[in-house]
């Protein structure tokens, strides 16, 4: 069985973001980007299901040179192939969806694995609309996946409970925190990783429908106060809580 | 100038990371050095007892006073200047080794020393000469130091300058205490021949003056590094991998060339396996390491690959960073060791009996297995990890009760007088501040601590500065 997943290049939720000087994007100096998280569940569930099934996993990312990087470390993980979309422009969900979506159907898998959000914009839409466009079954946050000949059952994540449910290929499934262990990756996987290209082509052109007028920065915090380190300060910082933050 | 003379207002002062407890009258806090210089030479006068506060992050009660004044340096907290030519910034005391090290790297530059604990100040880690994972390949704290401006207890600032020929000293000439025969050393003052003034001050904890301000040395910050957390089903492989991966280090026709090599038990990977449930369950040791890569990528990886084969690492559960988050997620698996152990102490309200041992690289791995058994054969809990690419051991025994205590004590003192006996050090990075001076007794001759003393009383003709550190006091009135 042919096993995609979709991966996107992320900011590192751990540096400081800072706005481009058109205002609507984000300024990628001096940014570490790395791996979406929850796509690094994605990754770890197609090794797991290829390891178990048998099979071939190919990642595939829309973006620009810099995405290979994501890429890179998909292979160094164990994935067999990696394709690269290429637009320099950013794209809104769907846009990005529909290349994605194409290209699944040239690769012909029919078990596709997303994070359930991309940690730099937050949609949490990409997965669900390339299964849309593709016909396919999809579920999403999910937390537990068992793989029986054509049938799924996934476990997802709701509202103070869990949910299980059945479907069968072809399928789109998101990956929540939990779903497994991410592995890294071993000297053989970097050094096979470095070995394999990178397919590169254009992504498929999209209408887009959403437009990102403006980005903002939070309101800056105050700057906090340390009044001391043991019970002297109490006396002190209820007397803040109260006089000052006005909270109690 | 901040002072603080309620006793509640200071608590925090009379302690460090050892929990040692301490008494003082006063905190004082200057805002600039004349203030500092005032107080001094006032407190010279009058014979006042200071001890200077770094950040309390020492684990040797060595900025926790017996009495008299603490001299907090908070307010000096600055990185004055950055000279990005000749690779120098030059900071107060004050600074966390966490800013300076963000702040140089921003500027694509590196501070090598990397203690674990990143929330000390800079002037503490001169004082206590400290060093980390990175001194395998770069050396202690004291190998950055170019200048230092230190006030001495009289009131005068010296300016030491490592280019400027300062080795001539009549007081110096007959300094000759031994060395130890590790890479790594924090016990007591610095000796060697031709002794430059700065490498006395350096690691000297505040006997001897105030450091106020430092020229440190950076190097270009070296852009890729391999990372790697390998596991291993035996103790003895690990270290046969540790021991051959630093020779091949040091050796100039191999291409391996390890910046770090941490070594951690099958008890340390219990404390981590939490937080990193990826730790393989038959793992018995793990071994963190890096290198830099300039060139020759593939060699390096395949280089790396032969020799952890050669010693039977598990290869389908090693750890191999390819991105920068695996680097900085490794980096914790080998720094949260620490704050591991003292959480559980803390949590179970134990205390903890820890080694900072050094031995000469030959005796180290036969050491490591005499100081396992013995306290294995005591029937104490512990966990050790450590520096074994400098043969420097943290085995922390954990013990249940005050009888365990005892029985932990009387270990660590066996196992410092084995390491005395290998020509090692009782002290390879934490130092000696208050707490293990009686271990220091047995490394040094009285006629070697006498002539510590003396270059105390040299600076400090009235005793005032940081009293209690390394030489025990009584050693004051036989000189
Ligand atoms: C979790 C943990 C991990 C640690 N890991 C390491 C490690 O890997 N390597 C290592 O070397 N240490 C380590 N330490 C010990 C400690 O962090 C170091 O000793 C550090 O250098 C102390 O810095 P500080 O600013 O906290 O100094 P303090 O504890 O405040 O003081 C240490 C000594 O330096 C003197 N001093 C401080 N500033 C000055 C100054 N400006 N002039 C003169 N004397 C001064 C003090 O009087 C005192 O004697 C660790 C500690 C903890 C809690």
């Amino acid at each position: 069985m042919k096993i995609a997943v979709c991966v996107s290049h992320v900011p590192d939720t751990a540096t400081k973001i800072n706005i481009g000087s058109d205002g609507k994007t984000i300024d990628p100096n001096g940014v570490t980007y790395i791996v979406n998280p929850y796509d690094e569940f994605a990754i770890e569930e197609a090794l797991k299901t290829k390891e178990k099934l048998g099979g071939e996993v190919v990642v595939i990312s829309v973006g620009n040179d810099a995405n290979k990087e994501t890429l890179r470390k998909a292979l160094a993980m164990g994935a067999d192939s990696a394709v690269l979309l290429k637009d320099e422009n950013q794209r809104d969900s769907f846009g990005i969806a529909k290349a994605l979506a194409e290209e699944i159907k040239l690769q012909n898998a029919e078990l596709v694995f997303f994070g359930k959000q991309s940690v730099d914009y937050d949609n949490s839409i990409t997965g669900q609309l390339t299964a849309e466009l593709l016909n396919y079954n999809s579920v999403s946050v999910v937390v537990n996946l068992n793989i029986d000949g054509n049938k799924i059952t996934a476990e997802r994540e709701i509202e103070g409970g869990k949910e299980v449910v059945e479907t069968s290929l072809p399928v789109v499934i998101t990956a929540q925190k939990g779903l497994n262990e991410p592995r890294y990756a071993s000297l053989k996987g970097i050094m096979a990783a470095k070995k394999k290209t990178i397919e590169e082509k254009e992504a498929v052109a999209a209408n887009l429908f959403v437009e990102v007028v403006e980005m903002k920065k939070p309101a800056p915090k105050q700057a906090g106060k340390i009044l001391g380190s043991d019970s002297s300060a109490v006396s002190e910082l209820v007397k803040l809580l109260r006089e000052e933050a006005k909270v109690i | 100038m901040i002072i603080k003379s309620d006793k509640s207002s200071f608590q925090s002062y009379l302690t460090d990371s050892s929990n040692y407890k301490g008494n003082a009258e006063k905190l004082f806090m200057p805002e600039s050095i004349q203030e500092l210089k005032e107080l001094v030479i006032d407190c010279n006068r009058k014979k006042t007892k200071l001890t200077v506060s770094g950040n309390g992050t020492g684990l040797t009660g060595g900025r926790v006073p017996d009495n008299g004044f603490i001299i907090s340096l908070e307010k000096f907290n600055e990185i004055l200047n950055l000279d990005e030519k000749n690779k120098t910034v030059t900071v107060q005391p004050a600074v966390l080794l966490n800013d300076l090290q963000s702040f140089v790297e921003q500027k694509n530059l590196f501070y090598p020393p990397d203690p674990t604990e990143r929330n000390s100040f800079i002037g503490g880690n001169i004082a206590t000469n400290a060093s980390g994972a990175r001194t395998f390949k770069y050396g202690p704290t004291r190998d950055y130091v170019n200048k230092l401006k230190v006030l001495n207890p009289n009131g005068e600032i010296l300016e030491l300058d490592r280019n400027i020929n300062d080795r001539s000293f009549k007081f110096l000439k007959n300094f000759n205490i031994k060395k130890p025969l590790t890479s790594k050393n924090a016990s007591g003052f610095f000796c060697e021949e031709n002794l430059h003034l700065i490498d006395l001050f350096i690691g000297s904890e505040g006997l001897l003056g105030i450091i106020i301000e430092a020229e440190l040395k950076l190097i270009d910050l070296p852009k890729e590094v391999f990372s790697a957390v390998a596991f291993f089903d035996s103790e003895n492989d690990a270290l046969n991998f540790i021991e051959e991966s630093k020779t091949l280090s040091f050796n100039n026709q191999s291409i391996i060339g390890a910046r770090g090599l941490e070594f951690f038990d099958e008890h340390s990977l219990i404390f981590l396996s939490k937080d990193f449930p990826n730790i393989p369950n038959s793992a018995k040791a793990a071994v963190w390491f890096e290198q830099e890569i300039i060139r020759n990528e593939d060699e390096i990886f395949e280089n790396w690959s032969f020799l952890l084969e050669k010693y039977k690492y598990s290869a389908d559960s090693a750890w191999f960073a390819s991105d920068p988050k695996d680097y900085e997620k490794f980096k914790d698996f080998r720094h949260s060791i620490s704050w591991k152990v003292n959480e559980y102490i803390a949590q179970k309200n134990f205390k903890k009996v820890g080694t900072d041992v050094a031995v000469p690289d030959k005796d180290f791995h036969d050491f490591y297995f005499w100081c396992k058994k013995l306290v294995s054969d005591s029937n104490l809990h512990f966990v050790s990890y450590g520096h074994f690419g400098n043969s420097h051991l943290h085995l922390n025994m954990l013990p249940k009760s005050d009888a365990e205590y005892k029985t932990a004590k009387e270990n660590y003192y066996l196992i410092c007088k084995k390491t005395v006996e290998l020509n090692g050090t009782i002290s390879a990075e934490h130092g000696i501040g208050k707490l293990k001076r009686e271990y220091f007794e047995l490394m040094y001759s009285e006629e070697e601590i006498l002539q510590m003393a003396k270059i105390k009383k040299h600076f400090d003709e009235n005793l005032i500065l940081n009293i209690g550190n390394i030489i025990d006091p009584r050693f004051y009135e036989m000189v």
